[in-house]
């Protein structure tokens, strides 16, 4: 599903740092496809509001987690900008 | 009983796939009217985030989209009971359905666009001082020292901004043409040149890609982030006015949901 599109190619290297160097493409390609799948999956979408919800991810969680994981910068700001002081605290 | 939402699909039938979800459970649809509502049952909402749970998470909603248009919902939304599920989708039926008619068909892909920024802006300053030479300035007081740098700072801000802003319409007139739909920022950091999402109809999938990659083979120094097909996450807008529906509204869509309807769901997996 997600791909890096940008040329990586190396040239005269042993079989080994080839090695090393794939396994590292596959892990970065993995981080990024989280954090794509995060900044959606945490932070857009369907958000349903009311009292009838019982517990929609609340933000002490969701910012607990991003610390954990990782994050967009986007979504860290936005939580920054909220109301709820405690873990945001911490982060400064 | 607490069901944890997945996602709303364009269907009150019942999912065919053997879909499970957070702890094991079945996925199963809970109709309103002709829509529906993926569930599962769950004891108690997650407490924590992992990795594990939001990738299955993603992977369910996923899995709806193969058969369904779905609106994908927020990771963590768990509902108390059946009753509070339905009331919910009677409060947001309408936003609901304009969000399935504007998404049907479509997915989300994602691009991002890095530039060396550094080069970028070492570049606007070379082209500013050969501009600068030729106007030699002769008083040198450190008030209007500082004065120039600052607006020497500016200029190059300015001229960075400008040369941003042209890359990304250019881009942009290839991806567009074959996009419904779009957000694009500019520069969230230095060297984030575009993040973009275009939602893209199904049997434009193919046209989008080629018209990324001849973006790509055009600017080989940039870097490129491709992903998707993506649930539409991005897109899907829900009205602020989305509560309850007014009394009239409710005894209409009330009429619209069948006793059948209301028997389906859980009981049946």
């Amino acid at each position: 599903m997600i791909a890096l599109a940008h040329g990586h190619r190396t040239t005269s290297v042993g079989f080994q740092a080839e090695k090393v160097k794939m396994n590292n493409a596959v892990i970065k390609s993995k981080e990024i496809t989280l954090l794509e799948i995060l900044d959606r999956v945490l932070d857009k979408g369907v958000v349903i509001s009311g009292d009838i919800v019982i517990s929609v991810a609340d933000v002490d969680l969701i910012y607990l987690g991003l610390k954990v994981l990782l994050s967009s910068v986007e979504t860290i700001e936005k939580l920054r900008g909220s109301p709820f002081v405690g873990p945001m605290q911490e982060a400064r | 009983m607490k069901l944890y939402l997945y996602g709303i699909i364009d269907s009150s039938s019942q999912i065919k796939q053997s879909i499970y979800g957070l702890e094991g459970a079945g996925v199963y649809n809970i109709p309103f009217c002709d829509i529906g509502a993926a569930v599962s049952e769950i004891c108690r909402p997650p407490q924590n985030i992992t990795e594990d749970a939001v990738l299955e998470h993603e992977a369910i909603v996923e899995k709806l989209m193969a058969d369904f248009t779905v609106l994908p919902v927020r990771f963590q939304t768990v509902i108390e009971g059946r009753d509070n599920l339905l009331s919910m989708m009677r409060g947001y039926y309408k936003d609901f359905k304009d969000n399935m008619e504007r998404l049907h068909n479509k997915f989300e892909f994602s691009i991002k666009v890095i530039w060396p920024a550094d080069k970028i802006k070492e570049n606007i300053i070379k082209a500013l001082k050969k501009d600068e030479q030729k106007k030699l300035d002769l008083d040198s007081s450190s008030g209007k020292r500082f004065m120039k740098e600052k607006f020497e700072k500016y200029k190059i801000d300015k001229e960075f901004d400008a040369k941003a802003d042209k890359f990304i319409k250019v881009m942009d007139i290839f991806f567009s043409k074959f996009a419904a739909e779009k957000k694009n920022k500019k520069l969230k950091t230095e060297n984030l040149l575009m993040d973009a999402v275009y939602l893209v109809e199904k049997d434009n999938e193919r046209n989008f890609r080629e018209a990324f990659e001849h973006v790509k083979s055009s600017r080989p120094d940039f870097k490129y982030l491709f992903s998707g097909p993506w649930p539409a996450y991005n897109f899907v807008v829900l009205s602020k006015k989305s509560c309850l529906p007014r009394d009239s509204e409710q005894a209409d869509l009330f009429d619209k949901v069948t006793k059948d309807q209301i028997l389906v769901g859980a009981d049946s997996i």
